[in-house]
């Protein structure tokens, strides 16, 4: 709507206010990410100097090489009684990246194995009570997260699966497979069925069709549900935060959160943190850019 | 897991292709999914419908008598409540108008053919794509009243004279969350106004400019009715998404100062794991429960109505 406008000068004048703005948001949406990578480089005396240092004139990777191995960053070693703490549970992001990981991986492959066929089923085939079934898993989803930790927090204590990948992956699998097999329901739906019954006629099993004919054409759809529910796994906190209690378990999160959440925190050091756990995700987000803009506009409308 | 985006209109394709002559069990391949989510649906529920009915406190778990609705009178009528849902609902309805106007803004710098456009499109998913309690910190780290990069910049520049402790002053804590809130959840609210606008037939814009009309016309006359659609249902999905904030307040204030930032979500998760009082936090989450199912009941509603996509 932008582009058409009567008179060079006013064209101009309009077309600088808009990049102006356009600037604006890229450094309000970049800032945060920024302050954080320049805190993760940064030495204690740097990082709590005034006036502000925006660009570090020393970065070095101590930081980072104190979370990986342990050694404490030269910049902690100033005596005096400003002398700030090391974090020390910050060393414990590596495994609170692999538990993380692992956890989202399996119920993504979770959605992906028993997901995939069900919603197969709905798109294409019926049996007695399938509307039904289809729409109780969909309603499932307005259960807002709140009004079911508390039970959830006692069936897992009960069931004696607090703290384990076990308790997180049976949680998260129920609370995501309602949204992957709605998605792909409607995925399956938009491509045409003649595909399959071809291949039915041909002798294959339902199965077999879904495998070898649908999979390979609805593959952007599947890898997006598998993106959205690795990345809500990921990114998940309340339910992490009451199903894990030591480092064997908790996930990423959850750590960073309570390692935040001490007043006596050091900042470079969970800035290392933060930056090596927001790595998977955006890497995600720009490959799956355009897979995930769609799928986007599907979880809110339709 | 947000609550909303249900249905696909809650239908089953209507002409099913069967191949007849093979015996097929499709309940089978149904039966992993529907297991899964029948366990963590229909019986937390009712547990959490006896929790809430009963004396349940952490502290003295020999005395689970039951009280009736008690628990649920004993949360409603408390001072904590009312201060918490007076501040959920100015949280939310300073959150919901933010994210509407910057969504828009964005929506439309997204649309407009700029150079910048493009890289806004990739940029934009990325406060989207990062766990909201990290986003939290981040922002916290900015708002730091010692160190922080709002302090730096705003004394730095001369417009504050000293540093000031934005999370600790109760009338800034809850616009820093705001507008950590905005940041996050900006994202999805300007991808789709961008999917609403593109949506505008060109030959409307042409019409409009042809018969003298400028982009102030064309955007009251046009794309305001075309957006109305999708701006309802940002306004009505975000309402739901701000009431139930919960990651935000952990990381960033702790419901602090005082109570001035502890909505119903935070009050219901401290009644629980701090105060130890589950029959109390139970009847809490039924109450925001109905209340988000009241909403999304008229999300649905709206959906159906205004026909969006």
């Amino acid at each position: 709507m932008f582009e058409v406008m009567v008179g060079a000068k006013r064209r101009r004048l309009r077309l600088a206010f808009l990049y102006g703005v356009s600037i604006l948001l890229v450094v309000f949406i970049l800032f945060p990410f920024y302050w954080v990578f320049r805190s993760s480089l940064m030495g204690e005396e740097d990082l709590f100097s005034r006036p502000i240092v925006w660009l570090t004139r020393h970065p070095t990777l101590d930081n980072y090489r104190y979370v990986f191995t342990g050694e404490i960053p030269t910049s902690y070693q100033v005596k005096g009684l400003m002398r700030s703490r090391v974090s020390q549970e910050t060393r414990y992001i590596l495994g609170a990246l692999k538990n993380s990981t692992v956890v989202a991986v399996s119920v993504t492959l979770v959605n992906l194995i028993f997901g995939t066929p069900a919603a197969y089923v709905f798109a294409r085939m019926r049996f007695r009570g399938s509307l039904r079934v289809y729409q109780f898993i969909l309603m499932s989803r307005l259960l807002p997260a709140v009004a079911i930790a508390i039970p959830y927090y006692l069936i897992i204590k009960w069931v004696g699966l607090l703290d384990t990948y076990l308790g997180l992956i049976l949680v998260y699998s129920a609370i995501t497979l309602p949204f992957s097999v709605w998605y792909l329901t409607l995925y399956f739906r938009s491509v045409p069925a003649s595909m399959e019954e071809a291949g039915l006629v041909d002798g294959c099993t339902r199965l077999q069709a879904l495998r070898f004919v649908l999979a390979p054409v609805a593959a952007p759809g599947i890898t997006a549900a598998a993106a959205f529910a690795f990345m809500a796994v990921y990114n998940e906190f309340l339910f992490g935060l009451m199903l894990t209690q030591t480092i064997k378990s908790r996930t990423m999160p959850v750590l960073i959160a309570g390692i935040s959440t001490n007043p006596d925190v050091s900042y470079a050091l969970l800035c290392v943190c933060i930056t090596l756990a927001i790595i998977p995700p955006v890497i995600l987000a720009l490959l799956l850019r355009q897979y995930i803009t769609r799928g986007l506009l599907t979880t809110i409308s339709k | 897991m947000s609550p909303v985006g249900v249905s696909g209109r809650g239908t089953l394709a209507s002409s099913t292709p069967m191949i007849s002559g093979r015996r097929e069990k499709p309940f089978l391949l149904v039966v992993p999914t529907l297991g899964i989510v029948l366990c963590f649906t229909v019986f937390p529920i009712g547990y959490a419908l006896v929790l809430s009915l009963r004396r349940f406190l952490l502290t003295q778990p020999w005395d689970t008598s039951f009280v009736g609705l008690r628990n649920y009178w004993e949360v409603i009528t408390s001072d904590y409540f009312r201060a918490s849902i007076a501040s959920t609902f100015k949280f939310a309805a300073l959150a919901v108008v933010c994210v509407l106007i910057y969504g828009g803004l964005v929506g439309l710098l997204l649309d407009a053919r700029l150079w910048t456009s493009r890289l806004l499109q990739v940029l934009i998913l990325l406060p989207w794509a990062i766990p909201p309690a990290i986003a939290g910190i981040m922002w916290k780290w900015i708002f730091h009243a010692d160190y922080g990069a709002v302090n730096g910049f705003l004394v730095g520049l001369g417009l504050l004279k000293d540093y000031f402790p934005w999370l600790s002053t109760p009338s800034t804590a809850r616009t820093c969350l705001v507008i950590a809130h905005v940041w996050k959840e900006g994202s999805l609210a300007a991808v789709l106004v961008l999917a609403g606008l593109q949506t505008i037939p060109r030959e409307l814009r042409d019409a409009i400019f042809c018969d003298g009309g400028g982009p102030w016309t064309y955007f009251r006359h046009v794309v305001i009715p075309f957006l109305k659609p999708t701006l309802l249902v940002i306004a009505i999905y975000e309402t739901m998404i701000a009431i139930l904030t919960f990651d935000l307040v952990y990381v960033m204030t702790g419901g602090g100062p005082g109570n001035a930032t502890a909505l119903v979500s935070w009050y219901a998760y401290i009644e629980s794991f701090r105060f130890l009082n589950f029959g109390h936090g139970a009847a809490l989450s039924f109450t925001i429960a109905a209340v988000i199912l009241v909403m999304i009941l008229v999300y649905l509603r709206v959906l159906k109505t205004e026909e969006v996509y």
